[in-house]
């Protein structure tokens, strides 16, 4: 649906964004991650035709009626509605030409439901919330069924509630359309995308399915949580042969390194007996995102 | 919720048209009011040492009057509604919102220029209606094909008005950067209509054929200004539609 060689963005002598070939497959909930400054808001603009690329190529496999774009901080003009602004919105796209007035209606307020807005349909949006506008800008982008979705930190500045209901909403719709999804939120772009693309100062360190990009760093690994005594425990679990490294963390937190999961399942238990250390806790360590990213960008 | 329809509300929600139909009825209601007692004011204010001594008023001052208080204030109420509309990258989110499902971008010119021009017109028409009744009632009726004149070739330079602060805001931006951009070439315009030689073809002309053609002027004087106005008027509006275009370098 979107591919790119070689982009590259420059302010200056500040490159934003350095020779990116982004690859969106059809159909996909595409995770941009990275952190502030990454060049995610520089890529999407471009992709939604409102920058230019200083060199490379863009391809868009979608016209402009059928992409959806929502900034970070989504503004309208504060004395329309909530309704107004998604039934503009639905205008606009050219969508609404193929349906009846009633239809447009009906499916103005399918998204405002969608989005949680319902009650607030009538008030002018001069006066919502952040979070709300950010919903506003969900339904907005939503309304007219667009091919393709450029979502910019879409949940950033929502409470947990609303983070989680936006969440879900993306979920949904997988298989409807293709999104691109940028967030510094990594455990929002774990639990929503099936390709992630990990842009740092503006380099694509790695693009692919998530599950290529956990299991190609997944290390057998342990937390332990003791009461007191976590260096003295972590030395203790170095001399064993199966662990390959022991690290003593703040709050008793021990990470262990292990040779096989099913060598410490066998062994760790009594090794931890051994020391005669109080245990708290104790459970496998999942690869998350967030510790590919720090692999991938240390 | 088309965008005329949009348009529309944001002159009605934001009150702008009460800005526009009260500077130019404002000054509708003023200008032959205060072409009528001009004199009796004077001479209530005149000293001993002092008489000042004017000539009885007569219908073409009263039009004269309205165009004189409202062509100024009038152009920069007018110039601030256009930018407001037209300046729509000012606030880049909106922009986004707008230009990622509106394309080619002129589209999303069009009814911005369009209403704010009918918007205007309506205002000042309305405030020539008002001012040509009160001339009628408080000094006697002004010839009707001047006033009617007069009105059509200000309604041309309102359009001009409109267009050029369509092209700025393309170029800048921004409300303020537009609306003072666009300020300056409207002043730099008589200055440079100091020189008769031009003063005859620059669209600034036309803001006083109102009040000059009910007092004896002819439309051979405008016919230059009219021509240069109508366009430049296009041309503007061309630029800006080119300009909308325009992707951030």
């Amino acid at each position: 649906m979107i591919h790119t060689r070689g982009l590259v963005k420059r302010y200056g002598t500040h490159a934003a964004l350095d020779g990116v070939d982004l690859e969106v497959p059809a159909g996909s909930v595409y995770g941009l991650a990275g952190p502030n400054g990454a060049g995610k808001t520089t890529l999407l603009g471009i992709l939604a035709g409102i920058r230019k690329a200083t060199e490379g190529e863009v391809t868009v496999e979608a016209e402009t009626g059928e992409v959806a774009v929502l900034p970070d901080t989504p503004r309208f003009d504060p004395w329309l509605t909530g309704r107004e602004v998604v039934a503009l919105a639905l205008t606009l796209s050219s969508a609404g030409d193929a349906m009846t007035a009633r239809e447009n209606a009906e499916r103005v307020d399918e998204v405002l439901a969608q989005s949680g807005l319902t009650d607030a349909a009538e008030r002018r949006c001069g006066g919502y919330s952040r979070g709300m506008l950010q919903r506003l800008g969900i339904a907005s982008t939503l309304v007219a069924r667009p091919s393709l979705i450029l979502l910019d930190e879409p949940a950033s500045a929502l409470d947990p509630q609303g983070r989680r209901e936006v969440l879900d909403l993306i979920t949904t719709l997988r298989g409807h359309a293709t999104v691109l999804f940028s967030s510094h939120i990594l455990g929002d772009v774990q639990e929503v995308c099936d390709t992630v693309g990990i842009l740092h100062h503006g380099r694509l360190l790695f693009q692919g399915p998530l599950s290529d990009l956990l299991v190609g760093r997944a290390v057998p690994r342990y937390e332990l949580r003791v009461r007191g005594g976590a260096d003295a425990v972590a030395e203790a679990l170095a001399r064993e042969a199966w662990v390959s490294s022991a690290t003593a963390a703040k709050g008793g937190i021990v990470h262990v390194e292990v040779t096989s999961l099913a060598d410490a399942e066998r062994h760790l238990a009594a090794a931890l007996a051994a020391t005669g250390a109080s245990v708290v806790s104790m459970r496998p360590e999942e690869v998350s995102l967030e510790r590919a990213f720090l692999e991938l960008t240390s | 919720m088309s965008p005329w329809r949009l348009e529309f509300l944001r002159l009605t929600r934001t009150k702008k048209w009460v800005a526009l139909v009260g500077v130019y009825v404002g000054f509708g209601l003023m200008g032959p009011l205060s072409a009528r007692y001009t004199k009796q004011i004077l001479a209530r204010v005149s000293t001993d040492g002092a008489t000042i001594t004017m000539p009885d008023p007569t219908p073409p001052d009263g039009i004269a009057q309205f165009v004189s208080n409202a062509s100024q204030i009038g152009t920069l109420v007018v110039v601030i509604v256009a930018a407001g509309a037209l300046a729509f990258d000012a606030i880049p989110e909106m922009g986004v919102f707008l230009r990622t499902r509106v394309s080619p971008a002129w589209r999303i010119l069009v009814p911005r220029i369009v209403v704010s021009f009918l918007a205007a017109a309506v205002a000042f028409l309305l405030g020539t209606g008002v001012a040509w009744y009160e001339t009628w009632a408080l000094l006697g009726a002004p010839r009707a094909a001047p006033v009617l004149a007069g009105a059509g070739l200000g309604v041309v330079f309102l359009a001009f008005v409109v267009a050029l602060t369509a092209a700025v805001a393309q170029r800048m931006r921004s409300v303020l950067g537009t609306v003072m951009t666009s300020l300056v070439v409207l002043i730099a315009m008589p200055l440079l209509g100091l020189a008769p030689a031009i003063a005859r073809w620059l669209p600034t002309s036309l803001a006083n054929a109102l009040a000059d053609l009910p007092a004896g002027g002819t439309m051979n004087d405008y016919w230059p200004a009219l021509g240069v106005s109508v366009v430049a008027t296009i041309l503007l509006a061309w630029a800006a539609f080119a300009s909308a275009g325009r992707r951030e370098a």
